[in-house]
């Protein structure tokens, strides 16, 4: 009869789970680890246990380890709940789940949720649990993340790393370069500017190289500037050697 | 009775001739005669200076060196302990009759530990004994025994230090530190080892040196000996010469060859 109980009550908060939007989903559970998956952007593949590749027009490879069979996708996101917070996030991209018996599994959402709602979580979060966050909704096959990732850029409360690692994916992304350039003003700690200066070089357009020159010429900071200069080298775009050369002689 | 005198006239020249060589097979086979600790004491060149146990200042122009061997602490630190001009005194480790390890300093010597050796001797008869370190010793000790052979107050050790450089047959680290000491011996004989950012300008200007030896050698080698021969800014001039010392390319010792020349 106890038994019979359970079961009801586990099928009705099932039911009530289902039908609920995905940040309702997940903040329903009080405790445990809430599991979901969703669809890779093309590019993305993993080996399931941590590490990631994305062989996109700018390719980047994550992975720390040695080159394994690359599994493209979905991404699988872990995020631990105690008493009704969430405390941690994990993401792997490829393999399967080998849950425990207290994990819900709310098993494939759309990507584009997920994302919206990991870069939401993100503001708050600190550590591998934010860089897991980021990168997850990074790999997800959403539409336009661009407002989200600005969003956490300029979020004062968000960690510097965090910050870093968004603006990192907006240069990643499809986002127009000049999105990027307007950013600049925005990026108030070192930290940020400084890491603008190499996220702009990843980009290797005309514009690109017109902003960095920009920040060589103009930041305030002489640390900046050299390393919008350092970068502008890194980038062998003949208009970056010519203003690098110009500096030596005139 | 002629033929006497030019025989021995012909021996006494080619003594003189031998006779760096012979100094240093001298030095070198006393250092070496018996395991253990030696130090070498030598006469440095007159503007060098250093406490005789941890630093040395004004090896190049104004450059120091640290041979971390003395404690360094707050109140008595190192840089506020006076710098005695010379003598030079290389303290060399001597196993299986070979030198395995050299340390060097400048300034007051120390009383001799009572397992160390002492060997004082003049300074051109260091500096070939070192060059035969530099040009023949193992890795490590051969590029230790630069810079001795630098403070010392001999012949200039560059015309050494570019063959060295440009052996093929001597390791790779020796011949990068050979280099890197050229690089820097060329910035002083040029005036320019003291040359610092002065300004904003300047600043940006030697970024942009380092900069450009960031690139691939392909690129980066020309580009610095272009401004190592011809930029009108000294910090950039100095900047470019360091940064070929440290590409490890052959180009940089015809470089060097040729600016020591000036």
């Amino acid at each position: 009869m106890r038994i019979a109980a359970w079961l009801a009550a586990g099928a009705l908060a099932t039911t009530r789970l289902a039908g609920q939007s995905l940040p309702g989903r997940i903040d329903a559970v009080r405790d445990g680890r809430v599991l979901m998956t969703f669809a890779a952007r093309p590019g993305v593949c993993g080996d399931g246990r941590g590490g990631v590749w994305f062989h996109g027009s700018r390719a980047t490879n994550f992975s720390e380890g040695k080159r394994t069979p690359c599994i493209a996708g979905p991404v699988r996101v872990a995020i631990g709940r105690t008493d009704e917070q969430t405390v941690s996030v994990r993401q792997w991209v490829g393999g399967s789940w080998s849950s425990g018996g207290s994990d819900v599994d709310l098993g494939e959402v759309a990507p584009s949720s997920a994302a919206h709602y990991l870069l939401g979580l993100a503001h708050t979060l600190s550590g591998t649990s934010a860089d897991a966050a980021v990168s997850a909704a990074a790999f997800a096959d959403a539409d336009d993340l661009s407002p989200d990732f600005m969003r956490l850029i300029r979020d004062g409360t968000a960690s510097i790393e965090t910050r870093k690692l968004a603006l990192f994916w907006l240069g990643q992304s499809d986002a127009p370069t000049a999105d990027l350039i307007r950013l600049h003003d925005s990026l108030e700690p070192f930290a940020l500017r400084e890491h603008y200066t190499f996220v702009l070089s990843q980009r290797h357009e005309d514009a690109a190289v017109d902003a960095l020159i920009d920040v060589v010429r103009h930041d305030p900071n002489a640390e900046i500037r050299k390393r919008a200069m350092f970068w502008l080298g890194q980038m062998k775009e003949p208009k970056a050697t010519k203003f690098i050369q110009d500096i030596l002689t005139r | 009775m002629h033929r006497t005198v030019r025989s021995l006239s012909l021996l006494a020249t080619l003594l003189l001739a031998c006779a760096p060589a012979m100094r240093a097979q001298s030095l070198g086979k006393r250092v070496t005669a018996s395991d253990g600790l030696v130090q070498v004491v030598f006469p440095s060149r007159p503007t060098v200076c250093g406490d005789g146990r941890s630093f040395i200042a004004n090896v190049l122009g104004r450059s120091n060196y640290y041979s971390g061997n003395g404690s360094y602490s707050s109140r008595d630190g190192w840089s506020d302990r006076p710098c005695v001009n010379g003598p030079a005194r290389v303290v060399a480790t001597v196993i299986g009759h070979d030198v395995t390890r050299l340390s060097t300093y400048v300034g007051p010597v120390p009383a001799a530990q009572a397992d160390m050796r002492t060997v004082t001797t003049a300074a051109a008869e260091a500096s070939t004994w070192l060059g035969d370190l530099v040009a023949r010793a193992g890795g490590r000790v051969a590029s230790d025994a630069m810079l001795p052979l630098v403070l010392a107050d001999a012949a200039a050790p560059w015309p050494l230090l570019l063959r060295v450089a440009r052996d093929d047959n001597r390791p790779r680290d020796v011949r990068r530190s050979a280099l890197t000491w050229l690089a820097n011996g060329v910035n002083d004989h040029l005036g320019i080892a003291d040359s610092r950012d002065e300004s904003d300008d300047d600043e940006m200007r030697t970024q942009a040196v380092f900069v450009l030896s960031q690139r691939p050698k392909t690129e980066s080698v020309p580009e610095l000996i272009e401004i190592a021969r011809s930029a009108k800014h000294p910090a950039a001039r100095r900047s470019a010469i360091f940064w070929l010392g440290q590409t490890g390319d052959l180009r940089a010792a015809d470089v060097f060859a040729e600016l020591l020349r000036q």
